[in-house]
């Protein structure tokens, strides 16, 4: 029940994203429209895989670090992704692609940082360690970006912020090529991680004795939430809250399990994105909003919701 | 017979820019000057400015065409125009001024643009006991104003008056009919274009030009790609600066070959001295504008 409910949102959040938009096109004529296949198409799918990979990682980082305040951009990404985009656009590289992959390696960058420093202890990846590492990167990238813009003459500069608060605008079917063909294996591995992480919830020594492989799992789990978060960064910039909020809302509808709750992340995550890229076309048109406050502005009454019958259960 | 119409208003326009430059420059009034900004401060002159920095392009532009250049004793960064401008110091970019190097230029008289920064380094420059003076200078009609303001700084006021109903005329006279639907495309991630707050739409109504989205209010705003492919305007104006070449990045994307002026290369590139500052120089601006976009490269 639970999950046709849910599956019927996914399904109408991606039809009103294809069928709404500023531009007028008859429903009969929808799929031969120019404006539907190229643009619409390819950016409610993008939205909808953007959206359920910031809710996956969002759902596997928070069972990593044991923290309801975790989410896919806590450990350093953003700033990452945001340093690579400035440093391209200063450097007046002119290629299409250039911003997009100048973020994904920024955002590796910050990761491969964040990593080393999560294993300063030792062998173990400390889940407090990586916390303070991620923010201690994402403040020191934030930093050297401020500064190149600040110091920059290149007036586009400014306008590197405008693309990193996020957004979807650059969707095409190259980008959904892209991050399908590249999200399928993190999506895999944490999937597949599902019911070791129930076990890690209990703490990591009773995770051991269950039989886990706590290690393995850990740096499993960061490096796939992490590339994926990368991907997703360098085609849509930083879409905040999805990853933070779906999770918690899902685990407040499915209980703690992760078999259920990782797919129920995906796919509310997806609908959320794919619905609310739509209020952004739609709302204000012919102005767009920023995505991202339309999250913000659908997901937290939703949550506020979700959150009362919780409690009051 | 339209085409003639456009020619003797492009005539029209040359010659008021003309007739602003030939204006007679007035002789300086004796006594202390009393002058209130545009963030309603007032300064109070003993003379004329003698060592003027300057801290925007667009006045610096006005402080040559006010035929005062010769007294700027600093500058900024993007102060390009006219090329004499480049030989004035650099006291840095004009956003958040460096107090300490405009005051190392000894200046007597300090011109900013208008923004809460700058009021407040405003405010530090008098506690130095130089005087500073804050412009508005977003819009046509600001720049009246503003060489009003500026000529009784430097006691060019008949040469600022003639200027100054230059542009008034410009802006009062009726527009020609549009023959040209363009969208001027200011960035492409997301797509953010020019509304109808900004100066460059007035330029389009000037030149005759129809900015396909003169219905939004603010100067720029973002749209979705959609919306620029429902508008379809017949060309798409950049602004970038002279060293660029060839079609912008976006150009090449695919999900922007949905709109027509981009499928078909027809691009116009408008050079940011000229276009992006509000100054002496509109009706240039104006018909270059109409120039361009009557033959757009493609």
């Amino acid at each position: 029940m639970k999950w046709l409910g849910l599956g019927l949102v996914a399904v109408g959040a991606f039809l009103s994203a294809v069928l709404l938009g500023p531009a007028h096109v008859p429903l009969a004529g929808a799929l031969s429209s120019d404006i539907v296949r190229t643009l619409r198409l390819p950016r409610a799918i993008l939205a909808f895989l953007v959206g359920g990979s910031l809710a996956l990682s969002g759902a596997g980082l928070q069972a990593l670090v044991r923290n309801p305040l975790a989410d896919p951009f806590l450990l350093g990404l953003s700033g990452g992704a945001g340093l690579g985009a400035v440093v391209a656009l200063a450097l007046h590289v002119a290629s299409p692609w250039a911003l997009p992959l100048a973020a994904f390696a920024g955002a590796l960058g910050a990761m491969a940082l964040v990593y080393r420093l999560g294993l300063v202890g030792g062998a173990a990846l400390d889940p407090r360690i990586l916390i303070l590492a991620g923010v201690a990167v994402g403040a020191f990238a934030a930093a050297v970006t401020t500064a190149i813009v600040s110091l920059s003459d290149a007036a586009e500069l400014r306008n590197a912020f405008l693309w990193l608060w996020g957004g979807l605008s650059g969707a095409s079917w190259d980008s959904v090529r892209l991050v399908a063909l590249y999200a399928v294996l993190p999506i895999a591995v944490l999937l597949a991680a599902a019911r070791p992480l129930d076990l890690l919830a209990l703490g990591e020594e009773p995770a051991r004795h269950l039989g886990a492989d706590v290690e393995p799992l850990k740096r499993r789990v960061f490096l796939a939430a992490s590339l994926l978060t990368a991907a997703v960064v360098a085609v849509s910039g930083v879409i905040g809250f999805v990853g933070l909020v779906v999770p918690h809302a899902m685990r407040a509808l499915w209980g703690h399990r992760h078999r259920t709750l990782l797919p129920a992340a995906f796919l509310g995550g997806g609908a959320l994105l794919a619905l609310s890229d739509t209020v952004a076309r739609v709302a204000v048109a012919p102005r767009e909003l920023p995505v991202g406050i339309v999250t913000a502005l659908v997901g937290v009454p939703a949550f506020a919701f979700l959150l009362r019958r919780w409690t009051a259960n | 017979m339209r085409r003639w119409a456009h020619r003797t208003h492009l005539a029209g326009l040359l010659a008021l820019a003309a007739g602003a430059v030939c204006g007679r420059g007035g002789r300086a009034p004796s006594g202390p000057l009393a002058v209130t900004d545009d963030a309603g401060r007032t300064l109070t002159l003993s003379a004329p400015a003698r060592r003027i920095v300057s801290l925007s392009p667009a006045v610096t532009e006005l402080v040559f065409a006010l035929g005062a250049g010769d007294r700027l004793v600093g500058r900024t960064t993007w102060c390009d125009y006219p090329p004499a401008a480049r030989a004035v110091p650099s006291v840095g970019d004009g956003l958040n001024p460096n107090i300490e190097a405009v005051a190392a230029r000894r200046p007597d008289l300090v011109v900013l643009y208008r923004s809460p920064l700058n009021e407040t380094a405003a405010r530090q420059l008098e506690r130095l006991g130089i005087a500073a003076a804050v412009v508005r200078q977003d819009r046509l009609e600001d720049v009246a104003r503003a060489a009003r303001l500026v000529g009784r700084l430097v006691g060019q006021e008949a040469r600022a008056e003639a200027l100054a109903d230059t542009l008034t005329r410009l802006v009062t006279q009726p527009a020609p009919r549009a023959h040209t639907r363009v969208a001027f495309v200011v960035w492409d991630t997301p797509p953010m274009v020019i509304g109808a707050g900004s100066y460059l739409d007035q330029l389009a109504t000037l030149a005759g030009v129809e900015n396909v989205f003169h219905d939004i209010g603010p100067a720029s705003a973002v749209v979705a790609l959609e919306t620029l492919a429902t508008r379809d305007p017949d060309v798409i104006a950049v602004l970038r600066d002279s060293a660029a070449s060839g079609p912008p990045a976006f150009a090449r994307r695919a999900e922007w070959q949905v709109i027509r002026a981009v499928r078909e290369r027809r691009f116009v590139y408008l050079t940011g001295s000229l276009f992006g500052r509000p100054g002496p120089r509109a009706p240039q601006a104006a018909a270059e504008l109409r120039r361009l976009t009557e033959a757009p490269a493609r």
